[in-house]
């Protein structure tokens, strides 16, 4: 058995369906993170791990005892809230102190430990400090100090990022990650940006309209989606409608492509998996290959995004910037390793 | 300043001065040395001061109305805030009806309440008595502090009792180390307000009081029935003082808690 198992979590809000049936189990020390858009209930699961939603169905057991029907503030969960909700009246180490007081930590082991979570956060001499009088980072820090003091037995970060701006957000990621490797706290992160999943957990559960719809390392989900919904939210993909030709096997703008041919199915492929070569040269070994002419290239950076149009369609290839690219208007061959190929089913409107 | 913002800003002053226009007049009349309202005053002089200090009725009724409003504002918050907290955080059936029921007497006339207390205290014997009229100026200021805590409540900031929660407090313990430090500004409004509400709340009194008991808006309505002289005037300046002090004082311990809180 697992450290920590939710099993056939239900939660409904009158006829609508915020969590629908998900069942998870998580190893001790193991990061997992639920990934998935707005709506999709991952921060509904991880409210009702913590207790502040009760669900209408299924279980949850941690280290071999139910706590489904354990109120919150027995639960002894590390929870980091999205708006970090420090308390507005208390003092930087009131509000770490605040879990150890509630379960009557002697105050000579109070004033050690939140020394200690300070340090482990960089806040030291922040003591007195009110939270407003603190940046976002460093509410953060407080927020997180404030919920790993009390040693919890599972860590939960909800979106706890998502208020930073993009370079203070890549640094609390690694800072996070070390500290949860470091002290191998089971943790648990809800988030909507992949980045942020891929970087920072040891598994990812896609969740998707309230099911989880795959879980896997983030390779498993990146390399090998196993609905459309992955392979559409994580990483981009070229989504290409496969039709028939004349012999009946599968194409796409009218070329035949190696693949099943499916009715009603679209054909997956990465743009960073796709190259582009001369019209001219043949097609290699276990190469894909679709025809079409370049209608733009775009420098974005670290790569150039060229954009092909062929009977029917447009598809994305991102080639490593350096390459020389293109030139726009030109005729060109897409080619892709077959075995980047991926085939999903259109879902019924 | 552009043309409109001076317009408006004319407009706003015009409108200012008509409502603060008769507070002018009450506190020239306040001081006048007439013996009877005349406006302008012939004289000025501290005269009806000294009246009134040594007027009994108006004094003993003063002192009343303070008493009232006194206990009216502790009975109020000792009923209305669990009612707030059980109305904002609990979860039961029949809580929006609950809800409705507790503003209603704020929609009623007072002029209804009145007479229904009348026609309801008289057998119990509870007219022109002190609890009789707390009793009355709670059917006010009861609603009143429900309505003002559930809004201060809903307002707290999000999650911020989840946290404590999760940080291994018991309900009750958010309450007492979360919820009531962050509402300690609209607690200190709604104990103020509920006083004042008390204190100036004329017409179910005037329903209810009796010669025995008779609280200082009731007393000052007969006076000026009866007599014609400043003293109501000097009166008057001297519960606006009060007043202002009230909310100075409160504006300064709110403007603190916020300080302290947010």
């Amino acid at each position: 058995m697992s450290y920590l198992e939710l099993s056939g979590l239900q939660k409904r809000y009158g006829n609508s369906v915020a969590v629908d049936d998900v069942s998870l189990a998580v190893e001790q020390g193991e990061s997992v993170a639920l990934l998935g858009p707005s709506g999709c209930g991952k921060t509904t699961t991880l409210r009702m791990l913590a207790g502040l939603i009760e669900p209408n169905r299924g279980t949850m057991t941690l280290d071999g005892s139910e706590i489904t029907q354990l109120p919150a503030h027995k639960r002894n969960m590390g929870y980091v809230f999205q708006s970090y909700a420090l308390f507005p009246h208390l003092s930087v180490a009131r509000n770490i102190a605040f879990g150890l007081e509630e379960r009557g930590v002697g105050r000579a082991e109070i004033a050690k430990r939140v020394e200690e979570a300070l340090a482990l956060v960089r806040l030291a001499g922040m003591e007195q400090r009110r939270p407003k009088e603190l940046s976002g980072g460093q509410q953060q820090r407080v927020a997180l100090a404030r919920a790993l003091v009390i040693q919890p037995s599972v860590l939960l970060l909800d979106e706890s990022l998502s208020n930073l701006d993009a370079k203070l957000r890549d640094a609390m990621r690694h800072e996070i990650r070390s500290i949860q490797r470091s002290l191998g706290i089971t943790t648990l992160l809800v988030t909507h940006d992949q980045v942020e999943a891929l970087t920072m957990c040891d598994r990812i559960a896609v969740m998707h309209r309230g099911r989880i719809a795959q879980i896997g390392s983030a390779e498993d989900i990146y390399e090998r989606p196993a609905t459309r919904f992955v392979a559409e939210f994580v990483g981009r993909a070229n989504v290409l409608p496969i039709q028939r030709d004349a012999q009946g096997r599968a194409a796409v703008w009218g070329q035949a492509v190696p693949v099943e041919a499916a009715a009603n199915a679209d054909l997956f492929v990465r743009p960073q998996r796709m190259r582009i070569v001369p019209a001219s040269e043949p097609t290699g070994d276990g190469m894909a290959r679709l025809t079409g002419r370049v209608l733009r290239s775009v420098f974005v950076g670290d790569h150039v995004e060229v954009l092909v149009e062929g009977a029917g369609g447009q598809l994305t290839v991102e080639m490593p910037s350096g390459m020389a690219a293109p030139t726009e208007g030109g005729e060109v061959a897409v080619v892709w390793p077959r075995a980047e190929s991926r085939v999903f089913a259109r879902e019924a409107p | 300043m552009t043309g409109a913002g001076r317009v408006l800003s004319g407009f706003a002053a015009l409108v200012y001065a008509l409502i603060l226009a008769p507070i002018v007049v009450v506190v020239m009349l306040a001081f006048s040395a007439d013996n009877f309202i005349l406006f302008p005053p012939s004289g000025y002089s501290l005269r009806w001061f000294n009246q009134l200090a040594s007027n009994g009725p108006l004094l003993t009724a003063l002192w009343l109305s303070v008493r009232i409003a006194a206990v009216v504002t502790l009975l109020s918050l000792a009923i209305g805030v669990p009612a707030a907290l059980a109305l904002a955080k609990g979860r039961f059936a029949g809580k929006e009806a609950l809800s409705g029921f507790f503003l209603a007497p704020l929609l009623l006339p007072t002029l209804i309440t009145g007479l229904a207390l009348l026609l309801f205290f008289s057998p119990l014997k509870l007219t022109a008595t002190l609890p009789g009229l707390v009793l009355g100026h709670m059917t006010v200021t009861v609603p009143f502090v429900i309505r003002m805590m559930t809004t201060a409540l809903a307002n707290l900031p999000d999650d911020i009792e989840a946290a404590a929660a999760t940080l291994g407090a018991s309900p009750w313990r958010v309450v007492r180390r979360v919820t009531l430090p962050l509402a300690t500004p609209g607690l200190i409004a709604c104990a103020c307000l509920s006083f004042l509400l008390s204190f100036d709340e004329t017409v179910i009194s005037l329903f209810i009081a009796g010669p025995r008991a008779s609280t200082l808006p009731v007393e000052m309505v007969r006076y000026v029935e009866g007599r014609t002289d400043p003293l109501i005037a000097a009166l008057s300046v001297v519960l606006i003082v009060a007043t202002l002090v009230v909310v100075l004082v409160v504006e300064r311990l709110v403007g603190v808690a916020r300080a302290v809180g947010k």
